[in-house]
Parts: C-alpha cells; structure tokens; sequence
C-alpha cells in the first residue's frame, strides 16, 4: 500500500494530520489544475472546497487508482457545479481569465498559454491540462472527467490542434 | 522515432510545465483551519440534537405524566376542589423549566 493510501485510511478515521500531509503533498496540482479551468481566478476558493468535500468523503476514496487523480476528480466536479451554479458557461472576460493563471516558468509563454487556453471549451481544457499539465495517462484523464475512453481522445485531438495551432506548433 | 503527435505532445508539455514548487504552507494552513472549524461545526451541532431530542423527551415525559395524573383524579371530584389542577401544575412546571433554560447563562447570550 503507497503512503498516499495509508494516509487516506487514516484520515477517513478522522487523522486531521494525515489529512494535512495529502493536503501538502497534492495542493499544487489541485490549484494548478483549477487555475488553468477557472476564468475569474477562483481557483484557491474552489481548491479549498475540493479538499473539504474530500474530508466528509474521505471513506469513499477505495484506493484503486491514485489519491491525486481522486482529489482531481473531485476538483472537475466541482468547478462543473460552480460554473452551473452561477450561470457561466457562456465566455467570459479573457483578461480575467488570465490574470487567475498561476505563476509560470517563462511568464510570456503563460501568457501565450493563458491565451490559447482560454479559446477552448471547458472540457478540452480540463483534457488538456491533465493530460499534457498534469501527466495523466487519457484512461486515468477519461476516469478524472467520468467520459469514455474515446470520448476523451477525441478532445483531446481537438484540444491538440487548437493548442498547436495557437502557440504555433507544429 | 516519434510521431507528429507525439512530438506536438512533448512541445505542449513543455508549455504546460511549472517548476515543481515547495507546498505553499499558507494554504495548507487554510485547509486546516477550515477542517477545525468545520469539526467543531459538527461537534456543536450533534451536541444540540442531542441536547433537543433530551428535552423533547423530558417535556413529552411531563405531558404525559400529567394527563396520567388527570385520568387519574377521583372520578366525581369537581375541579374546583382540586388545589391545584393538573394542567395548572404542567403549565407551572413547563415555566420554571423554560425559566431555567432561558436563563442567560443557560444560553450563553
């Protein structure tokens, strides 16, 4: 059994700092996935909602696939509710969208990122920040996003080539 | 050799990377808190259903024992001679509870 596991039995039994140490160790990815979803740079708000919806749930985290992809799952799931709830699907400001990315190695190729990502649609976002941002495999990113296998390939495809074609790849 | 997609993945990784960062304690921190706070939510709110369905069952607990008391009265016996009638008594009662229960202290205001 990986670390992840042990600390996810303990904190489903309560271990508030078994609980802190997932929250260390996967922060970072939860927030970067969610900057990279998010237009109004809500991304910390929704963050912190994710980890506590992982704590009431806690139990439910079986351990068949990575404590990470489970938090990830939870944090898609998430942003689809907030983003029902407060009626924003429609497009919205790209300036703020990109002032909600988080800090970047080369701050013009965010910027070129920001730009690009900001042109897809939610789900070829979400597809491609956890398959090219986040290293997930399209099985474990199809398992993130509840689609089948060849519904995410084909976003991806899509995703691919709008990306390609905006940051000039290719 | 790689394929055309696979060498647009690779380049789009590279865009996607971020220079792996040291957690950030003050979120961390933040999650903690709001797991303490959510934790004392719960403890509070278990403590007054407790607390409500203890005091549900001990204001039951009187009205029953009351219209007990009333069936209970001798059959003829005209009200007026009771010094006291049951329902009078309940109602005496449930006041100095509410009275007790009310109390500032009681309630923390």
């Amino acid at each position: 059994m990986d670390q992840d596991a042990v600390l996810a039995r303990n904190a489903a039994a309560g271990d508030v700092a078994a609980f802190t140490a997932l929250v260390r160790a996967h922060e970072a990815a939860v927030r970067r996935f969610l900057g990279r979803l998010t237009r109004d740079g809500a991304a910390d708000d929704l963050a912190q909602e994710v980890f506590l919806r992982a704590w009431r749930s806690a139990g439910a985290y079986r351990g068949d696939g990575s404590y990470r992809g489970w938090l990830l799952r939870i944090a898609w799931t998430e942003f689809l509710g907030s983003t029902r709830a407060a009626g924003r699907r429609a497009a919205r400001d790209q300036s703020a969208y990109e002032a909600g990315q988080p800090p970047q190695r080369d701050a013009e190729a965010a910027l070129d990122l920001a730009r690009a990502l900001a042109a897809l649609g939610e789900r070829e976002r979400a597809a491609a920040s956890l398959c090219f941002g986040e290293g997930c495999s399209h099985s474990e990113a199809a398992e993130i996003m509840g689609l089948p296998l060849g519904t995410l390939k084909s976003i991806l495809a899509r995703a691919r080539t709008a990306l390609a074609s905006r940051l000039e790849i290719g | 050799m790689m394929s055309d997609d696979e060498r647009i993945d690779a380049r789009l990784s590279a865009f996607f990377s971020s220079p792996e960062a040291r957690p950030d304690e003050a979120f961390v921190t933040r999650i903690e808190r709001a797991l303490l706070a959510e934790r004392k939510l719960a403890a509070a709110r278990v403590a007054a259903w407790r607390r409500f369905r203890g005091e549900t069952a001990a204001s039951l607990a009187i009205v029953v024992a009351f219209a007990l008391l009333w069936r209970l009265a001798p059959a003829g016996l005209p009200l007026d001679q009771l010094a006291v009638g049951p329902a009078a008594a309940a109602l005496l009662v449930l006041f100095l509870w509410f009275a007790v229960e009310l109390r500032p202290a009681a309630t923390g205001w």
